[in-house]
């Protein structure tokens, strides 16, 4: 195993690539444009709410409130753009709002996290229900529809023939990238997930780190949940059904340990592209809709037990 | 003399131990100070007393003239005092540059990005400085254990241009991972950095103290107990300070030392593991208390684990009570009669949550089962009565063992072994943390076994420990067995002889 | 600080303190035939969550009790008309196969737990779509009476689902208290490695954790089906997290090593009457789920022991 060792990184690479030359032999539709703007535009949310997640998982902590962030911030944007359920008509300026509602509601995360000592698991938990819960009571069950034109093209105009969706997901990649690489909550986020004993002794500011962790978290599902407002031309409470677990699963296929330290948000990119492929692929290749969900079980065992290295770790929970 | 870093009648307690008493040691400018003790002498503490980990109970901690009340290691490398981490605090997913320059990320910004360039090309100035050739961009773990160790001390140097005072390091046995040619590099670098800096170096080597010292501490039971300079040290001296007593044959209860049995009840023959050690054999008797020593890396922490069953072995055989046993797993080697007291109670021996009780029959397998469930009379009264043979103090046995003192954790752990009726017991440094008088109590526990026909295997903590208890001594070197000595009452070998063997 | 007692008891105390303030307002809620309707309702969300407190003990967790329940009330609604009674060990045992892969991919393979049954939820999934063809499937008037009885009937003035969850609850509390299983369970989620150097074969005890948790919500799926007279692969969803947070608020540790199937009991009726104690008291439907979501935060940050843990993560 010493020799696969250290191509190990490279597994979630290799696992698109040959997904990909699977579906293409069987179906080479797959391998046209139409079909790739497709995928890319599938892509395009899944992609956005991952770049926050990757964070809070490379510190070994764990956000399950991206469904309620999104569903939160995607009824308040619905809300603010010409709608028929209120009269306001705020265009884009909507969109600082979703974003500083997500990143009010990351802070949150993080601060009762931080402050209470309480594991995320259940902080984000119970926050993601209560933010679920805020927008069904907003709401009434009532389902509201956008028709702000312009701001639905946030999503569905297109540059280039390319939707822009997908140019906003690759702005969100690269801030991500950014903050991950050249500033030093992320590199901070690293040394947590690491060793968070050592990290606190030489001087990293734990709390700190995880509080604005979980706040960039937090701006990165509002974005996407101002997406999905606008690809949906909708908003109401259940839209983000679904959300929290594909974007679980993106990061860890994407070779990023629940265990913290390892991995980044490029892997997230590729774990995203696996998930989004496969489904597209499954499709493409008829493969009933009933049995997609566990070909997808199945292949995200085989990607991760290729990409994580458990060696390091003496039990696993 | 100036001293950069004076303690000052230092003291400090931890429940039922005072770790530090009275404690004055000081460190003049761009000397190199010699600190060594044994296991247990208050070396650590008062190590993490200097770096901030530990705050004093009494005393005062002065750094470059200012009396000071150090809140963390970083409040400490703020005052110019660095600590090379004798358990490594390099994070492996972080690049070298960001190893050294981590929390300190604030000169490298530029509109409040990390400017990687400059941050790499400082990394590579204080990287020349111990003369390691390395990309500063590499992570760091592709290192080497040594490689990690001078990116540690580099990281300390890093402070020197940084801060207004004098710059203090601390070396916390450095050598212990090191090849001789690298410890010879650290030498010379020592040199160098005395320079620049102050170096408080913390090693029970005393050939290596004496080596790279100007002045040299001995301590012992928390004391500082003897002073002098490094040229005027005498080895034997020195050592006489470290130990306190002459070798006492009662301490280590010699009287109840026996010859041991003629029955072989584990025999090791050609034993193997890649990278730890090589064609290890040799054969445990019933009643006989087989010792075996030597440095770190010499394999006996590997030797003692892969018979613990938990790393397997690659090639070798293991005979138990004249069966060949395959032991590649710790049910294994439980299910042949080897029991093992780990070197880290609290990861492998005791379980927080169970009650004594429960740590108990933790490997009694079906004893204490009727009928399926659990016998909780049957189990009571053996608990109770091994509570009382080993004098374990607890409020009762239905206490979690998470709430006891590290020796009676460690007495509950030998009552688990001795209740599952374990024929050999490997014993993984047994008295390491725990106090002096819980020492002597398992040293009794100890001749106990020996005199029941248990084969006793021991990894002592110290070579006077190991000396005292052993009836015969292996001493490991490099992997292999370099050399064996009878240790019968009366004709124990010298420590010299053995550090010999093991060096 | 609070007395220990106090403090081990708080679910109980803040389940009866509930109870009270629910029927200060509104005095139908203390009503014996409103208690026990509302036990029964309660009965299916802690079968779901009692065997998965096990692996939760053990430091694990198990997301796939959902998409096991769905399945199993699909398997039981289609093979009732044509077995019988057997239908239900049948199912139930298709539960506990979905155990068994939760247990080897977890140990064998190594993988989180967390991966791991998300991951096997969606195999489940797959099946009780195969075996629905996506559709509910209706379980006759007839064959309910005749063969699922034992879990929604009456029996005089009690519920059967009742009896299921107390029949369930004392069993595994016996296994849990009486067993050296329970005991590993236990020593397993408290410190995994000196489990593993006393010889005892922890992965073999976590597997059987992962069964017992599959098998339960095997049972809620056919207790489920029994009630609603049908089986449908979507079922229990929205039943996980509620599952989860009734093991929590029943103050069983989410990092293992401290907890019981009985707290859980007392977790899930505090759920219960927290829910339908607001429905009570006129919170709006839509505003309940905010409540629940801080109760749940607030009720770990009264419970749990956080001098046990070095970091929390």
């Amino acid at each position: 195993m010493r020799g696969w060792g250290r191509y190990r990184s490279l597994a979630p690479v290799l696992v698109l690539v040959l997904l990909c030359l699977i579906i293409a032999s069987i179906n080479s539709n797959f391998l046209s444009v139409s079909n790739f703007i497709r995928l890319l535009s599938a892509a395009a949310i899944p992609m956005v709410l991952v770049m926050g997640a990757t964070f809070v998982i490379l510190m070994g902590s764990i956000d399950l409130s991206v469904e309620g962030v999104v569903a939160l911030t995607a009824v308040a944007v619905s809300m603010l753009v010409a709608n028929d359920f209120t009269s306001l008509d705020l265009g884009f300026l909507s969109l600082p709002v979703a974003l500083f509602v997500g990143g009010l509601i990351g802070f949150a995360n993080g601060l009762i996290h931080v402050r209470l000592q309480i594991p995320s698991f259940m902080t984000t938990l119970g926050i993601g229900f209560a933010c679920v819960g805020i927008a069904t009571a907003i709401l009434g069950g009532y389902t509201v529809r956008i028709s702000d034109r312009g701001f639905r093209d946030l999503t569905l105009g297109r540059v280039l023939g390319v939707p822009f969706s997908v140019w906003t997901a690759a702005l969100a990649v690269l801030i991500a990238w950014v903050i991950q690489e050249r500033t030093r909550i992320g590199r901070w986020v690293y040394a947590i997930g690491t060793d968070e004993v050592t990290a606190r002794q030489v001087g990293v500011p734990v709390e700190r780190t995880r509080l604005w962790v979980f706040t960039i978290a937090g701006v990165f599902y509002g974005l996407g949940g101002a997406m999905s407002a606008a690809q949906l031309g909708q908003g109401h409470a259940l839209l983000s059904q679904g959300r929290l677990f594909t974007t679980i699963t993106a990061v860890v296929v994407g070779g990023t340990a629940l265990s913290g330290g390892v991995g980044s948000v490029l892997n997230s990119v590729i774990g995203v592209l696996i998930v989004v492929v496969l489904t597209n692929g499954m499709v493409l290749m008829g493969i009933p809709p009933f049995v997609q969900l566990g070909v997808q079980g199945v292949l995200i065992i085989i990607a991760v037990a290729l990409a994580l290295d458990r060696t390091r770790l003496a039990v696993v929970k | 003399m100036t001293a950069v870093l004076e303690v000052r009648g230092g003291s400090k307690s931890f429940p039922g131990v005072k770790a530090m008493d009275d404690v004055t040691v000081q460190i003049g400018r761009n000397e190199v100070v010699g600190l060594i003790g044994e296991n247990g002498a208050g070396k650590s503490t008062l190590l993490k007393v200097i770096t901030g980990i530990y705050q004093l109970d009494e005393g005062e901690l002065i750094v470059n003239g200012q009396q000071l009340a150090l809140a963390s290691p970083r409040d400490a490398f703020d005052h110019g005092v660095a600590m090379v981490f004798q358990e490594q605090s390099v994070l492996s997913t972080l690049s070298i540059a960001e190893n050294i320059f981590l929390g300190r990320e604030q000169e490298f910004l530029r509109f409040g990005l990390i400017d990687k360039k400059r941050m790499n090309s400082a990394a590579r100035d204080e990287l020349a400085k111990v003369r390691l050739d390395l990309d500063p961009a590499k992570r760091t773990a592709d290192l080497t254990f040594a490689e990690r160790q001078m990116v540690e001390i580099a990281k300390a140097l890093s402070l020197d241009s940084r801060i207004d005072g004098e710059v203090i390091i601390l070396l916390d046995e450095p050598t212990s991972v090191l090849e001789q040619r690298e410890i010879d590099i650290l030498f010379e670098i020592i040199e160098d950095l005395k320079q620049r800096a102050s170096i408080l170096f913390i090693s029970h080597r005393l050939d290596e103290v004496l080596a790279v010292s100007d002045r040299v501490y001995v301590m012992r039971d928390g004391k500082v107990v003897h002073e002098v300079k490094a040229d005027a040290a005498e080895l034997h001296d020195l050592h006489q300070h470290m130990v306190g007593r002459q070798l006492d044959h009662r301490y280590y209860r010699e009287q109840r030392q026996r010859t041991a049995g003629e029955r072989v009840i584990l025999e090791v023959g050609g034993l193997g593991k890649e990278g730890q050690f090589d064609d290890v054999s040799f054969q445990l008797h019933e009643g006989e208390i087989l010792g075996i020593a030597g440095v770190v890396g010499s394999g006996r922490e590997a030797l003692a684990r892969c018979l613990a069953g938990l790393e397997p072995a690659d090639h070798g055989e293991i005979t138990v009570d004249n069966q060949p046993t395959r032991i590649s797993a710790p049910y294994q080697a439980v299910g042949a009669g080897i029991g093992f007291v780990p070197s880290e109670r609290k990861v492998e021996g005791i379980v927080a949550a169970l009650d004594v009780a429960e740590n108990m029959s933790l490997a009694a397998k079906g004893r204490f089962l009727r009928r399926g469930l659990i016998d909780f009379a049957a189990e009571r009264e053996t608990a109770m009565a091994w509570v009382d043979r080993l004098g374990i103090k607890t409020p009762s046995i239905r206490t979690p063992g998470g709430s006891l003192s590290g020796g009676n954790q460690q007495k509950v752990v030998l009552a688990k072994w001795r209740i599952a009726d374990s024929g050999v017991m490997i014993l993984d440094h047994p008295t390491r943390g725990i106090d002096v008088g819980a020492k002597e109590e398992v040293y009794e526990l100890i001749r106990d076994m020996a005199e029941e026909g248990l084969g006793v295997l021991l990894l002592a903590d110290t070579l006077e420990e190991v000396i005292g208890l052993s009836s015969r001594i292996l001493v490991m070197k490099d992997g292999r067995v370099s050399k064996a000595f009878e240790a019968p009452v009366g004709g124990k070998p010298e420590q010299v002889d053995l550090i010999e063997a093991m060096v | 600080m609070m007395p220990a007692v106090v403090k081990d008891q708080l679910p109980l105390i803040v389940l009866l303190l509930l109870v009270l303030v629910v029927s200060s307002i509104d005095s139908g809620f203390m009503a014996p035939g409103n208690l026990l309707v509302v036990t029964a309702d309660t009965m299916t969300l802690f079968l779901m969550a009692a065997g998965a407190t096990f692996v939760i003990m053990t430091g694990g967790i198990d997301l796939s009790i959902q998409a096991v329940a769905s399945m199993t009330s699909c398997i039981v609604a289609a093979l009732l008309p044509k077995l019988g009674f057997t239908a239900v060990p049948i199912t139930l045992l298709a539960g506990a196969v979905f155990g068994v892969m939760n247990g080897l991919v977890t140990t064998k393979l190594r993988i989180p737990s967390f991966v791991a049954t998300l991951a096997v939820s969606g195999v489940a999934t797959s099946v009780a779509f195969l075996v629905s063809d996506a559709r509910s499937v209706l379980i006759a008037a007839a064959d309910r009476d005749a063969y699922l009885a034992w879990a929604v009937g009456d029996l005089g003035p009690l519920q059967n689902e009742i009896l299921v969850g107390l029949v369930v609850l004392i069993g595994l509390t016996l296994l849990y208290q009486f067993t050296t299983f329970g005991r590993f369970i236990r020593a397993i989620g408290s410190q995994e490695q000196a489990v593993i150097a006393s010889g005892i074969h922890a992965d073999r005890i976590k597997i059987l954790a992962f069964i017992l948790s599959g098998t339960m919500a095997g049972l809620a799926g056919v207790v489920m089906a029994g009630r609603l007279g049908s089986g449908s692969p979507t079922l229990a969803n929205e039943f996980l997290l509620p599952a989860i947070a009734c093991i929590i608020v029943g103050g069983t540790a989410i990092t293992g090593g401290v907890g019981s199937v009985w707290r859980t009991f007392i977790g899930a009726l505090i759920i219960a009457v927290v829910r339908i104690g607001m429905t009570f008291i006129g919170v709006s439907v839509f505003a309940q789920q905010i409540v629940f979501g801080l109760i749940l935060v607030a009720a770990v940050a009264i419970t749990m022991d956080r001098s046990k843990v070095a970091t929390v993560k």
